[in-house]
């Protein structure tokens, strides 16, 4: 069992030692060998001992170190020759990713494809002693199956803390950029190309709660507050961040509060607050906004 | 270049208008794109009208299956090869599923890969790309044989007429790319649990726990 380990810099990314949590309960359960992989330069360069320290702590049995010449960006044509090798050379059965790890978009679809994997998107562990892999759509993974499976981790309960001391194996793949990708340059993306969203409504940004309530959830959830005219009026969004009903709209998550008209993509996944649900909405919870997006962040700042 | 764009396995979810972009998207990089489809019927008439009025050809590969992510791949990289196609867009913000088949489809035929990409124009003989990366944008720049997942819309639209069928589209059956249905079956969606909309507190913030983000004071907390 394999668990892609992306940095924030010079630490491993929280949404990837929450895969890491996840992975340590499934590989308890399924009496796996649990490695965590990091794509690195060189060790001797920045110093990886405190990663190997945190990736220990955080349940790895084993972590694999690929160094790579090419730069440590979130591109399949920057690091997918470093991933491919460990791949290649641990041969997993179970591959993990943090669902918002910044290179999973990039490198998770692809290890699917690469191994012949069942894909489990925004899944977690569940279950005491039988532990599974589940997603939000019902797909899942058990010990007893055949075949190789993917999941994109997006929760995970408390990490069994591992050991300080444990193996490192370091890897220098025959690596390097595919050249018939370039990266140009970065800048920071407009507000409205977040991906998730929380929608207000015109008819409840005027009520203390709901602004309130919605800034926590963005605060949780690492969402974006949009909304028309009067949620500006109110100050509860970013001039860059207003939206009518002919703004496109592709975030992975939106929360619509009140009545507001979206124009959203249908990848999009939608929970419609203080308003009926609708065709292709995934939650609707059509009480009085503020009471249920209370109700909603507590439920949320209460779990694991 | 030869471009192809992927338009997937069944009709958009909400609208018509992200599937519109990806199409006028291929038609302003190559006049010869073609717009590609599987599935039912409806949804390959629904595909082709759309095309046309990108001005771009389609081909559809006709099917009742339904298939996951890896087997759709193998089913696009076939008619790409087919077509000639030598880059792939793929319509990643219709549908959820989509945006899986980009890095499959791209295994599948030994090109690079670009996701989440928002703006795309031609570069002295390559592609100019932006792309979205958590709240960055990237600007890269492309060189031969890739698949591209694109999130670019078109013109709102609240109607559109009925699709009629399409007699120019292209039929590309299974078996004359190579596929046997039945082998292909081996990669069948598996049977999930009613997609009813959730409509308790609790089923809600259980749905939500998915993305709730991790921050270092949690993750702190985990490993106390």
């Amino acid at each position: 069992m394999l668990v892609h380990i992306d940095l924030d810099g010079d630490r491993p990314h929280g949404a990837s030692l929450a895969a890491l949590a996840a992975g340590r309960d499934v590989a308890s359960s399924w009496g796996a060998t649990l490695y965590a992989a990091v794509i690195a330069h060189d060790p001797n360069e920045k110093g990886i001992g405190p990663i190997e320290s945190e990736l220990a702590r955080g349940g790895a049995d084993k972590i694999v170190v690929a160094l790579t010449d090419a730069p440590i960006t979130p591109l399949w044509a920057e690091v997918g020759a470093a991933w491919q090798a460990v791949l290649d050379q641990l041969r997993p059965r179970v591959v993990l990713f943090g669902a918002d790890a910044p290179a999973t978009a990039e490198l998770a679809a692809r290890t699917g494809a690469r191994i012949g994997a069942r894909l489990l998107m925004r899944a977690r562990a569940i279950g005491i002693d039988d532990v599974e892999l589940r997603d939000r759509d019902g797909g899942y993974a058990r010990a007893s199956d055949g075949g190789a499976t993917v999941a994109l981790i997006g929760r995970a309960g408390p990490a069994q803390p591992g050991e300080d001391d444990i193996d490192v194996v370091v890897m220098t793949p025959p690596s390097a950029s595919d050249d018939r990708i370039e990266l140009a340059g970065t800048v920071a993306a407009e507000l409205v190309n977040a991906p998730a969203i929380i929608a207000l409504g015109d008819d409840v940004c005027a009520e203390a709660d709901v602004a309130a309530h919605a800034k926590k959830l963005a605060a949780l959830l690492g969402a974006q507050l949009v909304g028309g005219p009067a949620a500006v009026r109110a100050g509860l969004v970013a001039p860059g961040a207003v939206v009518d009903r002919h703004t496109p709209l592709a975030p992975e998550l939106c929360i619509a509060v009140g009545a507001i008209a979206l124009d959203l993509a249908g990848a999009a996944s939608v929970i419609r607050i203080g308003a009926p649900g609708g065709k292709h909405v995934a939650g609707a919870l059509p009480g009085r906004a503020a009471t249920v997006l209370g109700e909603l962040v507590e439920l949320l700042e209460a779990s694991p | 270049m030869t471009l192809a764009v992927w338009l997937g396995s069944a009709a958009p979810a909400r609208t018509v208008r992200w599937l519109d972009g990806a199409l006028a998207t291929a038609a302003k990089l190559d006049a010869g794109a073609i717009g590609l489809c599987a599935g039912d019927t409806g949804w390959l008439d629904l595909a082709a009208d759309r095309a046309r009025h990108a001005g771009i050809a389609s081909a559809g590969v006709p099917t009742e299956l339904a298939l996951d992510y890896l087997g759709w791949a193998q089913v696009v990289a076939a008619a790409a090869r087919s077509l000639g196609a030598t880059t792939v867009l793929v319509d990643e913000a219709s549908r959820p599923e989509r945006a899986a088949e980009v890095g499959a489809l791209a295994e599948q035929i030994g090109a690079v890969q670009l996701t989440r990409v928002i703006e795309l124009a031609n570069d002295d003989g390559g592609l100019r790309a932006k792309r979205l990366a958590g709240g960055l944008v990237q600007t890269v720049r492309v060189r031969g044989t890739a698949v591209i997942g694109v999130r670019i819309a078109g013109e709102p639209l609240d109607e559109y007429p009925t699709p009629v069928p399409n007699k120019s589209m292209r039929r590309l059956e299974l078996g004359a790319l190579g596929l046997d249905p039945s082998v292909l079956a081996h990669r069948a969606l598996p049977k999930r649990g009613g997609s009813s909309p959730r409509k308790t507190v609790e089923r809600v913030a259980d749905y939500l726990a998915m993305h709730v983000q991790v921050t270092g004071a949690r993750t702190a907390q985990r490993g106390a």
